[in-house]
């Protein structure tokens, strides 16, 4: 007899898959229904694009439910989840293999949906039709992928012969088929960072079809008006955010599982999520010269429409095996249809760009390269300098396999190489901009300016350099580094002086009132500040990391720097999720004392017969000392191998990271007038909506 | 207003020039050629089960190796490290055989696991390897093979497909074996 899946597993996944259709159905109502001339069709639509969410909903947590119950006729719970994983590892797996992730990225796009529907329209009326279209065609795309294609609710069917299928429907022949146990989730996802990783990055990329709705509703409506820039700002701002701490998130995991002493490998995938981020740092940046000097419309706009273009083209590039990648999904059957999607926004897009680029005339001209303007559009080329690095990079090993059958993949020196000088130059900007006036800039005006930090910030070098560090790159870096620190800091400075001589309030109290009062200004110069410590970090390990190696036997020690590390002592264990550890003992002295022991292992998944390198480190502010176990003689006593990195300022990554994403969060929080002028606008439609049912 | 103070960028240009439009479109759809072409490209090479992972080596000699361009040969892929005390023992025998199997086309790469530079490139000359070895930037080839350890031995046939993995070290018979077996296949 063959176990079958129980009745409430079938009840359970039967519910979510009528779900998942409903909310197809829904959304597929919705478009029509949006583009009727008609008030009340818009208000129906409007219904249709948020009950996808409370559907979706339901659906994921019947899918939450099979997984965590190790529903194991299913076959994505087969694949992802198994028997000895803990609970809330079972929950993660939704994100753990294709299927799931792409339901859950519909869940969340079904999510931001909603969000924007329920948001007051009165202002941008014309604008609705198009955002819910926009919504509503990319919804449509993602669920009919799942349900098609990738459904996470397919049952396992076996022949008599022995075959085993999988689908929805019971093929001819076959019986129901439910395994005692799944295969598990690949170990290197077993990991904290990456239970948080994928949810971080799916909302950043996301969250950027929102903007990109704004964009195309006021391109088709030609609006020429800067309505859906403020729309768009927050939208964009929240979405950054996200992929920002995705993109920290994924560089910790690399640091703490992949084993080998980085955090950033230049990896295609990596590439991929990192491009649509330079763009949208560029559209945060010249967006403001919009909102002032009513400039830089085609910039905007072909800003947010790349932004998000560059986020399908990365989706697609990873998930259907184009890019070959520690991080790429198994290959499946999504790859043309996806195709089909990404060729059809990119041309729907740029038509309408073309078609409306005269509407999107500036207000006003350029006059000066040096004033606050000229460095914005300046910092923006940069932006789109290394985004096209970046292109070119993942593009070059495609392009070069089509035309000579030789696939010549560029690596880590190639992006160094080009980027590096293009963030030297951002980081100068960073420091000059706020220096510079609007409108007019003259050089001497700036230089007067300039010459003060510029000089202080040379104190660091000039110390390093007695110090005897020579490398011009670290040096250069560093001044850099510490100019924008001290343009910075001098700008809160200047701020709070001011505020406190206005107001006659003590400096720390005027200091909060300033940043409170002025989020965006001071939430973006303290994500700048976050963007100075990574500086200091990724300078740290990239130029003065050092590493050893040495085959140890018990007693025996290797130094590197001012650390002693003796070997201990070896041992072997199963623990209770099927794994088998093998665990060494190294006592770490610096300079002679005693500091910690360090335990760096090895994890060997016997079910997936792969195994897993934990590094051991001790942290410090000024250096991680990082140890991995290689390699050991069955023995043990025989002698292990150790390879050890010394990585200086990496936890000013860390910090650095932790700052800027406090930085946005200042940003993106609404300023106390926006929540006033917000709260006066729901008392007056109450008061519209009391004197409507007193008049009935 | 004099030329001097005329305006960097015009306040209001028309409609975009067409050779820009044009521009704009050609550069699109040459991105989009060169995606598809590569999506029908791969969507092709997984119709067999057991295919290899592809990769790229470059080796210590800064040559790049990549699998797929040695569809058609045997391609021997071994895994190894200068710490590792069993990769000594082998390595003489992987390159006597290679030796005897260079002339009838059987490709060998070494990927250097875990390493550093010097320490590798010593091992080299101390075994007198002389086929192409290369360091595993970032674990990528090992992941992609999944590999529990060094040494380890993969051989691919000419068609792409992975034979069963050695997992320990080897040695010249066991490897002529498995090479004359694939070299007899019609």
């Amino acid at each position: 007899m063959i176990a079958a899946l129980s009745l409430p597993h079938l009840l359970l996944a039967d519910l979510g898959l009528s779900a998942a259709l409903l909310a197809f159905c829904s959304a597929l109502y919705a478009i029509p229904a949006a583009l009727r001339k008609d008030a009340r069709w818009l208000a129906s639509a409007r219904n249709a694009a948020i009950a996808p969410f409370v559907l979706l909903t339901l659906a994921v947590a019947c899918l939450e439910g099979l997984l965590y119950s190790g529903a194991f006729g299913l076959q994505y719970v087969n694949a992802v989840t198994s028997r000895a994983m803990p609970w809330y590892l079972r929950l993660t797996a939704l994100w753990g293999g294709q299927a799931g992730s792409l339901f859950f990225w519909c869940w969340l796009l079904s999510g931001y949906s909603a969000l924007v529907m329920l948001r007051n329209w009165r202002r941008e009326r014309d604008l609705q039709p198009g955002v819910t279209v926009v919504l509503m065609v990319t919804l449509l795309f993602f669920l009919g992928l799942v349900i098609a294609l990738e459904n996470p609710f397919n049952k396992l069917w076996v022949a008599p012969a022995g075959g085993v299928s999988a689908g929805i429907w019971q093929p001819a022949g076959t019986l129901p088929f439910a395994p005692n146990d799944g295969r598990g989730l690949n170990p290197l996802l077993r990991h904290p960072g990456m239970i948080i990783h994928p949810p971080m990055l799916y909302l950043g990329f996301i969250g950027f079809v929102v903007p990109y709705a704004f964009a195309i509703a006021a391109l088709v409506a030609g609006r020429r008006d800067d309505a859906w820039i403020r729309v768009s700002r927050r939208w964009t701002l929240l979405a950054w955010m996200f992929l920002s701490l995705g993109l920290l998130l994924g560089g910790r995991w690399a640091y703490d599982v992949l084993g080998w002493g980085g955090y950033w490998g230049w990896d295609p995938v990596e590439i991929a999520a990192f491009m649509p981020w330079l763009t949208a740092t560029a559209f945060l940046h010249s967006v403001l010269i919009q909102e002032k000097r009513g400039m830089f419309k085609h910039w905007n706009m072909s800003l947010i429409i790349l932004t998000y273009a560059l986020v399908v083209l990365g989706t697609f590039l990873t998930r259907s095996g184009v890019l070959s990648s520690v991080h790429a999904f198994a290959q499946s059957a999504i790859g043309p249809w996806f195709f089909a999607f990404v060729a059809l926004m990119a041309c729907v897009s740029l038509g309408l760009l073309l078609k409306r680029w005269e509407l999107l005339r500036g207000d006003n001209a350029l006059d000066s390269w040096l004033s606050r303007e000229g460095l914005f559009l300046l910092n923006n080329l940069i932006f789109m300098g290394i985004l096209a690095a970046c292109l070119w990079g993942v593009m070059y090993p495609i392009i070069s396999e089509l035309f000579t059958g030789q696939k010549v993949t560029v690596g880590p020196p190639y992006y160094e190489r080009t980027t590096g000088p293009l963030f030297a130059v951002l980081l100068l900007l960073m420091g000059v901009a706020p220096l510079a006036a609007w409108r007019a800039g003259a050089a001497r005006r700036l230089g007067r300016a300039f010459w003060k930090p510029a000089l202080l910030a040379g104190l660091l070098p000039a110390g390093l350099l007695l110090a005897g560090i020579t490398q011009p790159a670290a040096l250069l870096g560093l001044w850099l580094a510490a100019l924008v620190a001290c343009v910075t800091l001098y700008e809160f400075y200047r701020g709070a002086q001011a505020r406190a001589r206005l107001t006659a309030g003590g400096f720390w109290h005027s200091f909060v009132h300033l940043v409170l009062r002025n989020r965006r200004r001071y939430g973006g110069f303290t994500i700048h500040l976050g963007v100075v410590l990574m500086a200091f970090g990724i300078i740290g390990i990239e130029l003065f990391q050092s590493e050893t190696q040495a085959t140890l036997a018990y007693g025996e020690q290797l130094s590197i720097g001012q650390y002693q590390l003796r070997y201990d002592s070896l041992v072997e264990f199963p623990a209770s999720d099927g794994r088998v550890i093998t665990r060494a003992t190294l006592n770490v002295s610096k300079n002679g004392r005693v500091v910690t022991q360090l335990f760096p292992r090895r994890d060997y998944f016997t079910d997936s017969q792969q195994p897993m390198t934990i590094p051991a480190v001790y942290s410090t502010l000024p250096e991680d000392l990082y140890v991995l176990l290689v390699g050991w003689e069955p023995a043990g006593a025989g002698g292990a191998t150790f390879k050890v990195y010394v990585n200086p300022l990496v936890n000013w990554l860390w910090a650095g990271g932790l700052v800027f994403i406090i930085g946005t969060l200042v940003a993106t929080w609404p300023e106390r007038r926006e929540l006033q002028t917000a709260a006066e606008r729901a008392r007056a439609a109450q008061l519209a909506v009391r004197s409507v049912s007193a008049g009935a | 207003m004099t030329g001097a103070e005329a305006p960097l960028l015009a306040a209001t240009p028309a409609g975009l020039a067409r050779r820009w439009q044009l521009l704009a479109w050609l550069l699109l759809l040459a991105l989009l050629a060169v995606v598809g072409a590569k999506l029908v490209q791969v969507s092709r090479g997984s119709a067999t089960s057991g295919a290899a992972p592809l990769f790229t080596l470059a080796s210590f000699d800064g040559t790049q190796h990549t699998l797929q361009a040695y569809r058609g040969k045997i391609v021997v892929v071994n895994f190894w490290a200068s710490w590792c005390a069993p990769c000594a023992a082998e390595a003489a025998d992987l390159e006597q055989t290679w030796q005897a199997y260079r002339e009838r086309g059987v490709v060998f790469l070494g990927v250097d696991y875990v390493d550093t530079e010097p320490e590798a490139r010593a091992f080299i000359e101390l075994w007198q390897q002389t086929y192409p070895n290369g360091p595993d930037r970032g674990t990528v080839i090992a992941q992609a093979f999944r590999i529990r350890g060094v040494p380890e031995t993969y051989i691919i046939d000419q068609r792409g497909q992975l034979q069963a993995p050695i997992i320990g070290p080897t040695n010249r018979a066991q490897l002529s074996a498995v090479l004359d077996r694939l070299l007899a296949q019609p």
